[in-house]
């Protein structure tokens, strides 16, 4: 049985915040910020550091590497780098060990995705291990909240609002000043989310059984055999999730008018959000929507004001995969909460961002991240925030992403883009032999 | 009308109203539009594309009891382009009104290149009931319950 380590917080990052605005108790939403734990799992080939490169004080993260197992741990028979079948190894998949005690992010750079790579001279048998006593809490990651439903969770923040005198119907006076450019703090101790801090088994726990075989095809592909197909390197969308990421949706910019509010990230795309405000939603069809039945890469978005809280509800999203993390299904759903951090005299430090996800397909129950946003400062100074347009520089060949040189012939499979491409590639090229689940057939044969 | 002056017509209206769909996204001239093929066969995806969606499905075969397999054994999937994504929804064409195993009717315009594809023009698109193919050698308009999806008739011109 696996112990957590103690729980402590990180000074600076619990100050950081605490300093959002005083709100009263409430249904649905200000709930004390998950705990932040003093460390990540592992294994982490640049350590704490979150920017551009190696560091040159870098210190990796590990258990043991070379060969090594950490002290007190017996090594399974098998695992996610010696298996030949990861799809029979089911039973495993619940154990820690199975990974080398890795995180999701552990296993995703061990080959050196952007990181000093771990995987040792000999791999499999050197591929590095984490921390097999650390862990993140479940509890802590799932919502606070106890609604079961997007719109449950919406509807009592309305109501509440309602109650108040609200929602505040703001104008162009009296609307909060936040409009302007964000960055996310990036610490990656700060969310589960950015998948450092907790094993993958607490990971497959939030998981339906069809989403954790998913997640666990990802994580061997990175670690079993380092092909790595992440929607970004081809150009292919970049989904809804990606606002989330540690890396992508980071920078941020917010432009705030009474009717919309435009929340717009950078990725390997630009990722923008268009907020309509006292907007409701059409609830006739498989999901809320605000246009036509055609899933949206960022969703649609409705929201609110209460006070100088905005509440949001996005419904509508197609599903996709954010790499590292979970793939998430058309029934994705979120509330969101932006509420300012603010200091001692009122001026704005920054955003509070807390996201509560609801997705009956991919998730067991609902779950909660939390994001703090500073305010860059310096803003009339700043250069503009770029609109990415990505531009195709690699390609699968032979199911490994491949850059390619202007002029240079390749042969090209065209994505099944919703069709889950990515678990294409790797189906086709890095799953041979092994005996994958197969779904029944229907009485005309297909 | 013609199937040019639909598609012509379309994108002028697509231009009307702002949509993206509006600007010149490709030429139709891959369509043989003097050719109506009209098949019957078993969604297995539907591609919400803003600019056009595309339906693919499995031809069943005359009988009408399974899909039509290529000589590998596997079934052969024809892909047909309509509207974008939005304007094909007025219609009911979306993914979540077309999953996986529905059984439909379409008149398309094929391939030049003799490809398994093609452009539904301003042929029809029918549903059939749920799990209810039409009789062999039908379609899924003379079955009672089906659902025209949008305008236009299941005739084929060889």
């Amino acid at each position: 049985m696996l112990q957590l380590h103690a729980l402590r917080c990180i000074p600076g990052l619990l100050l950081a915040g605490l300093l959002q605005a005083a709100e009263p108790a409430s249904v649905g939403r200000g709930a004390p910020d998950p705990l932040i734990p003093p460390d990540i799992v592992g294994s982490e080939g640049k350590g704490y550091f979150t920017g551009a490169g190696i560091p040159a004080d870098n210190a990796p993260i590990f258990a043991a590497r070379d060969g090594a197992v950490p002290d007190g741990i017996e090594p399974l028979a098998l695992d996610i780098f010696s298996t030949r079948d990861f799809y029979q190894d089911r039973a495993l998949w619940s154990d820690p060990r199975y990974y080398r005690c890795n995180s999701a992010v552990g296993l995703e750079q061990i080959w050196g995705a952007y990181e000093v790579p771990l995987i040792g001279d000999d791999p499999p048998r050197t591929a590095a291990w984490g921390f097999c006593d650390r862990d993140y809490p479940r509890e802590q990651i799932v919502s606070p909240y106890g609604f079961a439903t997007a719109k449950a969770h919406f509807e009592a923040l309305l109501t509440e609002a309602t109650a108040k005198g609200g929602p505040t119907r703001h104008t162009a006076a009296t609307l909060p000043a936040w409009s302007g450019r964000y960055g996310r703090q990036r610490d990656k101790r700060l969310a589960w989310f950015n998948g450092a801090t907790l094993q993958i088994p607490t990971y497959l726990s939030l998981l339906t059984p069809d989403y954790q075989q998913r997640f666990v095809q990802q994580m061997y592909h990175y670690s079993g055999d380092n092909s790595a197909q992440w929607p970004g390197s081809y150009c292919w969308p970049e989904g809804f999730m990606r606002r989330l990421a540690q890396y992508g949706g980071a920078s941020v910019q917010l432009l705030l008018t009474p009717d919309l509010v435009l929340d717009m990230r950078n990725a390997a795309k630009t990722l923008v959000t268009q907020i309509h405000i006292g907007r409701r939603f059409n609830e006739e069809g498989v999901v809320p929507r605000l246009g036509p039945d055609v899933p949206q890469w960022f969703g649609e978005t409705i929201g609110f004001w209460d006070g100088e809280a905005l509440i949001t509800w996005t419904s509508n999203v197609q599903g996709w995969i954010s790499h590292g993390g979970f793939e998430y299904s058309s029934k994705l759903q979120s509330i969101e909460i932006y509420t300012a951090r603010k200091d001692a005299a009122g001026a704005l430090l920054g955003l509070h961002h807390e996201v509560v996800l609801y997705d009956p397909e991919a998730l067991v129950e609902p779950v909660r991240i939390v994001h703090l946003l500073d305010r860059l400062p310096d803003q009339q100074t700043l250069d503009p925030l770029t609109i990415m347009e990505c531009i195709p520089q690699s390609f699968p060949v032979s199911g490994v992403t491949t850059p390619m040189s202007p002029g240079q012939v390749v042969e090209y499979r065209v994505p099944d883009i919703f069709g889950r491409p990515w678990a294409k590639i790797w189906e086709e090229y890095h799953e041979q032999g092994m005996q994958r689940p197969q779904p029944a057939k229907s009485r005309f044969g297909l | 009308m013609s199937s040019l002056n639909r598609a012509t017509v379309t994108a002028a209206c697509l231009a009307l109203l702002g949509s993206p769909a509006g600007q010149a996204h490709h030429s139709f001239a891959m369509y043989d539009s003097g050719k109506t093929l009209v098949l019957t066969g078993i969604i297995t995806q539907v591609d919400p594309n803003p600019n056009h969606l595309q339906v693919f499905f499995a031809p069943l075969n005359a009988a009408r009891d399974q899909v039509e397999k290529d000589a590998r054994g596997e079934p052969v999937v024809w892909a047909v382009e309509m509207d974008g994504a939005a304007l094909a929804a007025r219609d009911g064409i979306t993914v979540n009104g077309l999953p996986r195993g529905t059984i439909v009717s379409v008149g398309l315009h094929p391939l030049r290149n003799g490809h398994t594809g093609g452009g539904r023009g301003e042929n029809g698109f029918y549903r059939c009931p749920a799990d209810t193919p039409p009789p062999p050698g039908k379609h899924c308009d003379s079955v009672a319950g089906a659902v025209a999806l949008g305008e236009g008739s299941l005739q084929a011109v060889p």
